[in-house]
């Protein structure tokens, strides 16, 4: 009778104690923050036909169509092309600061603030690839996805170096000069009436983070006990480990949907689906290739009942390590072949991204091994003085795991 | 926090599932959690993948330089997306979603007797004309040398052939559907982006 409530306090224990997932949240940062700052990049040439003042969506129009779905964009608060050059900067500048984990949390924000702009001002040009992006960079903003494979981790592991070398560690300046821009911009957005002018949901976000990351570091620096520290702490990793789950729901909920209600086409029921969309003109940029694909009916068959076998089952082998793992794979080489064959990269890299979130943390360890060691060639190769990288392990032991 | 993980799940969930007795009853609410900045639509290629070629087509009423009016022909701007995708790796929203979501929106928001449906209906032609007004600038020769006073938009759709090995029979006939002309405004034919 004594199980229940021990095996309850257990997880209560663990998902107060420790922010699970370090490796898994900090690969999901780096694969969204890259697909947006690659797509970003790639669009630069079309940004004025796609988000700027005088496309096609103008932003007379932006406006008429907010004013009605109160979604949240930066792009209409100030007329004119210097705002919209900044905000596509600022936006390329946040993905780059959260695919390197520099001020990690401040940079999901502004990451968040950059998707959710450039997509809601221009709601008729995205497609599946730009919905997941946008969910995700909300979610984000919730984990602690800087633990590893940053530079916040690898400053937090040098700062705690040179503590047990006894020598004294500088205090952090960059930080709260950040926090105070950030903090004059949203006072100027509020008091001007453009923050709140539309929508609440974002802005409200903002405001609360920013208040919790000057919480965050008052405690740091003046707290004359450990205890408000411990409290902020469990409710960082509180506030993670939910966001995690809802990520990782998120995933199953797309692969559900896209499954069950395949189950219902007749196209593949009768095995041919595959073929109509590699043969679409808009997603059949090598014909060749699509041809090639579709010349069997015995393997379009397999695919596209192996497809909506995967997409179903799914989220139910998340409960057999084995299974869940070989769909995975199945699922992200799938999802390969989607960038190249129609033509859809970057919707086929966040795709991949989320299925990386249940990759399992020896996989990942194994990668981060790899990537140091190429890392650690190339620097030594290009004769620079940069520090033998550490291996994952090493630099963020202390980090993962809060045990105070 | 619990409770607002599950509540969140919950309220997606219903705004993906298939209408049923519980999304009928809390429809507001689960609307009201879910838009604007949690909307999702999951159906890939789901129940069935489009089987139809859709090409969105244009010709303008140009009035030229010497004052004269020239009706062009009509300008497949489809097939121009098309060419850019053509070999493209990493094909650009602007050739891949632009004109063809453009389209959608419209036909969303459209009687079949081609009339607009509330304000999307009206902001559907505007950004629809603007669309194609930037295309023939940039593209059509005789555009660009006079300035265009009205469109015409019409889409041509043609069944995607089955595979070789099916004995399904679908019409190769092109099927049109033609928009009434639009003025282009002053403003428009002078500036956008070009």
């Amino acid at each position: 009778m004594n199980r229940a409530p021990a095996t309850l306090s257990h997880a209560l224990t663990r998902v107060t104690e420790a922010a699970l997932g370090p490796y898994q949240s900090a690969v999901i940062r780096i694969g969204f923050a890259l697909t947006w700052l690659l797509y970003l990049l790639r669009e630069f040439p079309y940004r004025q036909e796609l988000y700027g003042p005088s496309g096609p969506w103008s932003l007379a129009m932006v406006r008429r169509l907010t004013g009605d779905n109160h979604a949240f964009t930066a792009l209409t608060w100030v007329n004119g092309q210097p705002w919209f050059e900044f905000c596509y900067a600022l936006a390329v500048l946040a993905g780059a600061a959260l695919l390197v984990g520099w001020r990690t949390r401040t940079a999901s924000v502004l990451f968040m603030v950059g998707v959710v702009s450039l997509q809601n001002r221009s709601i008729f040009i995205g497609d599946g690839g730009d919905n997941v992006l946008h969910l995700m960079s909300i979610y984000l903003v919730f984990t602690r996805c800087g633990q590893v494979w940053s530079l916040d981790a690898r400053r937090a592991a040098r700062a705690a170096a040179a503590r047990a070398r006894g020598e004294r560690v500088r205090a952090d300046r960059t930080g709260p000069a950040l926090w105070a821009v950030l903090g004059l911009a949203l006072v100027t957005a509020t008091a001007t009436g453009r923050l709140f002018g539309n929508s609440w949901l974002i802005p409200a976000l903002l405001w609360a983070v920013w208040a919790a990351l000057g919480l965050w570091w008052l405690v740091q620096r003046r707290a004359r006990s450990d205890e408000p520290r411990i409290l902020l702490d469990v409710i960082a990793n509180v506030l993670h480990n939910g966001a995690l789950v809802v990520i990782m729901a998120e995933a199953c909920l797309i692969y559900a949907t896209a499954g069950w209600y395949k189950i219902q086409g007749s196209r593949w029921q009768d095995g041919t689906a595959v073929y109509y969309p590699l043969h679409l003109d808009y997603f059949t940029p090598w014909p060749g290739l699509a041809g090639l694909l579709s010349a069997s009916a015995t393997m379009l068959t397999i695919v596209a009942y192996g497809t909506v076998t995967v997409q179903v089952a799914f989220p139910f082998t998340l409960f057999n390590r084995r299974v869940k793992n070989v769909l995975l794979v199945l699922l992200i080489l799938e999802h390969a072949v989607i960038a190249v064959a129609l033509g859809l990269p970057f919707f086929s890299l966040a795709m991949i991204t989320a299925d990386a979130v249940f990759l399992p943390t020896s996989f990942l360890l194994r990668i981060g091994r790899l990537a140091a060691r190429a890392r650690g060639r190339f620097v030594r190769e290009g004769g620079g003085t940069v520090p033998a990288p550490r291996s994952p392990e090493e630099s963020t032991s202390g980090h993962v795991g809060f045990t105070a | 926090m619990a409770v607002g993980v599950g509540v969140h799940l919950l309220m997606v969930f219903l705004s993906v599932a298939p209408p049923n007795a519980v999304s009928k009853q809390h429809g507001k609410a689960v609307e009201a959690w879910v838009f604007p900045e949690f909307e999702q639509n999951w159906k890939l290629f789901a129940p069935n993948p489009l089987q139809q070629n859709i090409a969105v087509q244009v010709r303008a009423e140009v009035r030229m330089k010497d004052g004269g009016l020239i009706t062009t022909g009509w300008t497949d701007l489809s097939a121009q997306d098309g060419a850019a995708i053509h070999g493209n790796l990493a094909p650009s929203h602007a050739q891949q979603n632009e004109l063809r979501r453009g389209w959608d929106f419209l036909t969303a928001t459209h009687t079949d007797d081609n009339r607009p449906v509330g304000m999307r209906g009206a902001l559907s032609e505007d950004y629809l004309r603007r669309i194609v007004v930037l295309r023939l600038y940039r593209t059509d020769p005789t555009s660009r040398d006079g300035v265009i006073q009205r469109v015409q938009v019409r889409s041509r759709t043609t069944n995607v052939q089955p595979p070789s090995w099916s004995d399904e029979q679908v019409p190769d006939k092109p099927y049109y559907r033609e928009l009434p002309w639009w003025t282009v405004r002053a403003d428009e034919a002078a500036g956008g982006v070009r």
